[in-house]
């Protein structure tokens, strides 16, 4: 595939509005169900309720019961009969409530959806997207703040992808129901309500490809790799950091398996340095590949060790101190300075 | 079902792995006795006949002769029951009922597994499990790859790879490196280098993969004085030319010992000159006898006699000071020291109560503490408790010292380097092995006359054994 | 079964079942349930003769198969020995439109649907996975996670609904086959909850062969599996798995009723795993003598044969050509399965993703670089 232009800005001038991530969302699902009879939504409280964050409101009023399906509370059965339906012929966009309760569905998702094309040698295609709001920074309860994301991007025959932005958010899930890979969908639940630019008319064939990273600040001192929740963070880290007079670059990496190695790659060579910044735990998680791969490839390239800032290897914790647990800008940025004190 | 036995290739013992068969003595449908000779094998060493573990009838024959088999293999099945039907896997005979497949089985003895049941032998050298084939022994041996000598061995054993010659190893797999413009290329511990001898990366030529900066790049290029135009690296003398070893383990121990003593006891030192030619010739008469045939014997032996002889004589040189109780404590034993330079660094062990020992134990305690303390193995218990000591500064060619007092004890001797030296010898100048011993004492307990006449005692006996002994014993 | 005044089929457990061949072989003209539900067969001659020839094919078959894994030819092999009246019978009451979801055991559907028995020896030989179209064969591939194809049956039932093929005679159904050990998981619970939900157009045939691999009955449930089925509001009824005639009037009307639009079924065919749970299981660690005999009294296949023989529809010489055509059959399918080719290394790179992924790509071509260094490879 050609390299896309990964510059900071969108390629076309956007005709667009101004609207929410998770408006975004809505939108895309739109357009996703007039453009493909076949696709279907189904999950807990998607119809009548539109959905705990709204993201398919106003949808099953307009497509029909049949085609938003309120599901029993069961997640493996919405993933598993997802499968079925898959088989059938339909292309099912499964919603999962709430990242810390997709562990029900993992079976299916990793030991069927996931083996399927590959088992059947080609011959059953699960063109399946499993929608799963990710990540802190709500102030919520127990269960409701979880990263999963790396139990999904280290099992083969999956795809898994995050949208950070508004922009990004409405044709990802478009492509996302496009393809017929298996599509693991993580959305940044904290930056549902964030406003940006959305070209309602993108055209999903010239879009921005699916599995493509993005430079979403260009730099020249350091590297901050980050996906959905903290990009925004890293942004704001890069803003932070002009103001002692540090060039940061920041790549939205947007895939997370498979991840756009090239990108991160001519990014650290130029660079130098490279700091991953991701909510979920760091023991064995996204940023410890990264890590891996870079060091391997631009060896020769790096000034320091690729740095990982992480939330840390405990259990998600309580309301009231999570804001001590998940990445900011500040952690991000002392991360950087270590980074320069190599 | 146990009534088709496998029949493994067994362990032929002497550690082979494998044997290669010469030939079947039986063929499908041969009836078969027990113990009967079935197959030749040959092992590394000769050709064996294998006799079979079960009466019955052969029933397949896995392996060919002329192959290979890896011990623990099956090599052929064995109908041990023919008389209860035919066989589902021959083919011939009606439906096998109900009642043949699903026969009801005694449960397998004690310890042995049936075959094809979990934990069992399975074929092809597996071991049976629920769902599948079943782990297989491997073998610790490496594919020969392609340009390695020994790479056209016979089939039978794969060439083990032993110094393959460098093939040309396959560009790792990774993006394409683009153009260098740009920042340099340097694997991290080469920018250390690089910046702890003051080299600017960038005006250095990069000789190594994808042009990328090595370490001897760097190197030579702070080795020369002066590149054209380049900014000559200045002579520095700074923590880049200096080499920092924490101080640690023996060394800083021993270095607290050395102050303490040095600190607190008012060291003197005298010297004495001897003729230790009678000596040297007693040593040889030593090593000649018997009981000392196995033991090593050395100067260093006599001298320590010597001292523990002359302790016989003045007692007091064998006691330390207690500051605490501000008493002298006079030893009745005498646990010797010998100073040992280890690895790890000087330490002084002794041997206990070495006045008791014959002059073959002490040979034998002295070889033995020398080799352990050589080891690195020296207990604690040997390093403590020490009265008195003997420093060999002459096994480093050194003619004598001023030796510091081990903690706790009073007086030490330094054994200088034996040497042929011009000596006046019954009024004439000879030829005499001469050496020079030094003896540091504390001397808040020993005065000059007691240290003198120890010392001289010392002296005496190396100058003449057989007159000290007979004048003393 | 009638309400509890009597017993009802031979051998039967309590509570009775659907029995419409006795293990003597004589006929039962029809049994009507407690919800009033009649079965019956009406067979022709023929018809009988054929479902003779399948049980015995099915059977020999099996058998050659369980000695190609004694052999080492295949790593496992699941027996289905006891349980072909309850294959072929439910197989048979499958009409061409119907979809089936096998576990791993069900080679006898297989069969009965027309496919190519060598189809699932692939996976047993470990060559592949087992991967065909299930859309070409109208058989889904065999699924190794205990229940996992029951949610996935009734999503694809959930799909006919939508695609408006239910509710009339020609509309399709789905048949979700399981053991007794598979209604413990949780989610075949899921399939029953969402089928009834959905009024899905699926029959849930459960082969309750008495174990789970050593786990019996008992440790799965604490009341007879077909009463399960009212906790979650749709109808269930216990067959005599054995039964091959009982088994296929019972899933036919199932069937139809749920093609007509009348949502699900739970079949518990009531039957015996006469061999192994899979070939290196060793059952006399777990179960006794007698009761292996008790059910070798109850064989599905000499009460049809002794049926036939009484009612003059088949002679010895019938007998025997079934046999001959059976082994000929399994001698065939011996001879292929020997000759399945291992497959290459490089294909393990093969079919991860629709799209493809350079990742793979990536890894494929180091990996065949990696084997081209080693002698004896062909570069």
């Amino acid at each position: 595939m050609t390299e896309p232009d990964r510059g900071g800005k969108p390629q076309k001038k956007t005709v667009g509005e101004n609207l929410s991530l998770g408006k975004a969302l809505n939108h895309g699902l739109r357009r996703s169900l007039e453009n493909d009879s076949k696709v279907v939504i189904m999950g807990e409280d998607v119809g009548k309720l539109g959905g705990v964050f709204r993201i398919t409101d106003g949808l099953q009023k307009d497509f029909g019961e049949d085609r938003i399906i309120d599901t029993p509370l069961a997640e493996a059965g919405i993933v598993g009969t997802a499968v079925g339906l898959a088989i059938r012929g339909y292309r099912p966009v499964c919603e999962i409530q709430f990242d810390g309760f997709v562990f029900p569905a993992y079976n299916q998702i990793v030991a069927q959806v996931a083996k399927m094309f590959y088992r059947s040698k080609g011959n059953v295609r699960l063109p399946i997207v499993i929608r799963i709001p990710y990540g802190g920074g709500i102030g919520a309860v127990e269960h409701h703040s979880e990263s999963p994301e790396g139990y999904f991007a280290h099992t083969p025959g999956l795809k898994v992808v995050t949208c950070s932005t508004p922009l990004d958010a409405y044709t990802m899930i478009q492509q996302a129901i496009a393809t017929d890979d298996p599509i693991v969908f993580f959305e940044p639940k904290r930056r549902y309500w964030e406003k940006g630019e959305v070209d309602l008319d993108a055209d999903l064939a010239s879009a921005y490809p699916l599995h493509a990273a993005r430079v979403a600040r260009e730099g020249t001192d350091a590297t901050l790799l980050a996906y959905g929740p903290m990009v925004r963070t890293a942004l704001d880290a890069a803003t932070a950091a002009a103001e002692d007079g540090r060039n940061l670059e920041v790549i939205d990496l947007r895939s997370l398996s498979p991840v756009d190695y090239p990108a991160i790659y001519a990014s650290v060579r130029k660079t130098g340095r490279a700091v991953v910044v991701h909510e979920a735990p760091g023991n064995l998680g996204v940023g410890a590949e990264l890590a891996a791969r870079i060091t391997e490839e631009c060896f020769y390239s790096l000034e320091a060790p690729v740095l990982r800032v992480t939330g840390f290897d405990v259990p998600y914790p309580a309301a009231r101190v999570e804001e001590e647990y998940l990445p900011d800008l500040d952690r991000v940025l002392d991360a950087v300075d270590r980074s320069f004190g190599w | 079902m146990s009534r088709i036995k496998e029949f493994n290739l067994p362990d032929l013992g002497e550690g082979l792995t494998e044997g290669e068969i010469l030939s079947w003595l039986v063929k499908v449908g041969d009836t078969i006795e027990l113990n009967q000779p079935i197959v030749e094998v040959e092992t590394a060493k000769a050709a064996v006949e294998i006799p079979a573990k079960w009466a019955g009838v052969i029933s397949r024959i896995f392996v060919e002769a002329g192959s290979t088999v890896e011990v623990g293999s099956p090599i052929v099945a064995i109908d041990t029951d023919p008389s209860a039907g035919p066989l589902p896997s021959s083919g011939d005979g009606p439906v096998p009922s109900a009642e043949s497949l699903a026969a009801v089985d005694i449960a397998p003895a004690e310890g042995a597994v049936e075959p094809g049941l979990i934990g069992g032998p399975a074929p092809g050298g597996r071991t049976a499990v629920l769902v599948g084939y079943g782990p297989r022994n491997t073998t610790a041996k490496r594919r020969p790859r392609v340009g390695t000598p020994g790479a056209s061995a016979t089939a039978a054993v794969p060439a083990p790879v032993t110094t393959p010659e460098p093939v040309a190893a396959p560009e790792p797999v990774q993006a394409p490196e683009p153009a260098r413009v740009g920042p340099v290329l340097a694997k991290p511990p080469v920018r250390k280098l690089a910046r702890d001898l003051g080299i600017d990366l960038a005006t250095v030529t990069g000789t190594g993969p994808l042009g990328s900066v090595t370490r001897d790049d760097v190197q030579q290029a702070a080795a020369q004085p002066q590149a054209a135009g380049a900014t000559p690296a200045a002579a520095v003398f700074d923590a880049s030319r200096e080499q920092r070893i924490p101080v640690k383990g023996v060394r800083k121990l021993t270095a607290e010992n050395m102050v303490a003593s040095a600190f607190t006891a008012p060291h003197v030192t005298e010297f004495l000159t001897v003729d230790v030619t009678r000596a040297m010739k007693a040593l040889e008469k030593i090593k000649a006898r018997p009981e000392f045939r196995d033991v090593r014997v050395s100067p260093l032996l006599l001298v320590a006699k010597a001292v523990l002889l002359a302790v016989r004589r003045h007692p007091m040189v064998n006691s330390s000071w207690s500051a605490q109780t501000n008493e002298i404590v006079v030893k009745e034993y005498v646990n010797l020291g010998i100073a040992a330079a280890t690895e790890r660094g000087l330490i002084v062990p002794n041997i206990k109560d070495a006045g008791r020992l014959s002059l073959r134990e002490l040979a034998e305690a002295l070889n033995t503490l020398v080799q352990v303390a050589k080891s690195g193995k020296t207990p604690p218990s040997d390093m403590s408790a020490g009265t008195l000591s003997i420093t060999n500064v002459g096994v480093f060619g050194v003619d004598t010292g001023t030796p510091i007092l081990p903690p706790g004890e009073s007086a030490i001797l330094a054994f200088g380097a034996v040497k042929p030296m011009p000596w006046v010898h019954k009024g004439k100048i000879k030829i005499r092995q001469v050496t020079t011993l030094g003896l540091s004492f504390d001397h808040r307990i020993i005065d000059g006359e007691l240290g003198s006449k120890f010392l001289r005692d010392i002296g005496r006996f190396l100058t003449d054994p057989e007159e000290a002994l007979l004048a003393w014993t | 079964m009638a309400n509890g005044e009597r017993e009802v089929g031979v051998d039967a457990p309590a509570g009775g079942f659907v029995q419409l061949l006795t293990p003597d072989g004589e006929r039962v003209d029809s049994v009507t349930t407690a919800d009033g539900t009649t079965y019956s067969v009406s067979f022709t001659d023929d018809e009988y003769r054929e479902l003779y020839k399948d049980l015995v094919t099915v059977r020999r078959l099996d058998a050659e198969a369980t000695a190609l894994q004694r052999q080492g030819e295949l790593g496992i092999w699941a027996s289905l020995l006891g349980q072909e009246a309850a294959q072929v019978g439910s197989g048979r009451a499958l009409r061409p439109q119907d979809m089936a979801f096998p576990t791993y055991r069900e080679h006898g559907v297989l069969y009965t649907r027309g496919i190519d028995p060598i189809m699932p020896f692939g996976l047993f030989r470990g060559v592949d996975q087992g991967g065909w179209d299930p859309n070409e064969y109208k058989f889904n591939t065999y699924t190794i996670v205990i229940g996992a194809q029951t949610l996935h049956a009734t999503g694809y039932a959930m799909g006919i609904t939508m695609d408006g093929k239910t509710g009339n005679p020609d509309g399709e159904a789905v048949i979700a086959y399981f053991g007794d050990g598979a209604t413990s998981q949780g989610e075949v619970n899921e399939s029953f909850v969402w089928s009834g939900v959905f009024n899905a157009p699926i029959v849930f045939f459960c082969q309750n062969n008495q174990y789970a691999i050593s786990e019996p009955l008992e440790r799965q449930t604490r009341i007879p599996l077909y009463r399960r089925a009212a906790g979650y509001g749709f109808p269930g009824v216990r067959i005599d798995g054995n039964d091959v005639l009982a088994t296929f009037a019972v899933t036919r009307a199932a069937l139809d009723n749920a093609r007509n639009g009348q949502g699900p079924t739970l079949i518990e065919a009531y039957t015996y795993r006469m061999g192994a749970h899979t070939s290196s299981d060793d059952p006399t660690r777990y179960r006794i003598a007698s009761e292996v005999e008790s059910w070798k009294a109850k064989d599905p296949i000499s009460r049809l044969r002794a049926f036939l023989a009484k009612q003059q529809l088949a002679d010895d010489t019938f007998f025997a050509e079934v046999d001959e055509a059976a082994k000929t059959l399994a001698l065939d399918l011996r001879e292929r399965v020997l000759s399945m080719p291992d497959p290459q290394p490089v294909s393990l790179f093969d079919n991860v993703y629709p799209t493809g992924s350079p990742e793979i790509d990536a890894q494929r071509a180091r990996f065949v670089e990696y084997q081209a260094s080693f002698e004896g490879s062909d570069h």
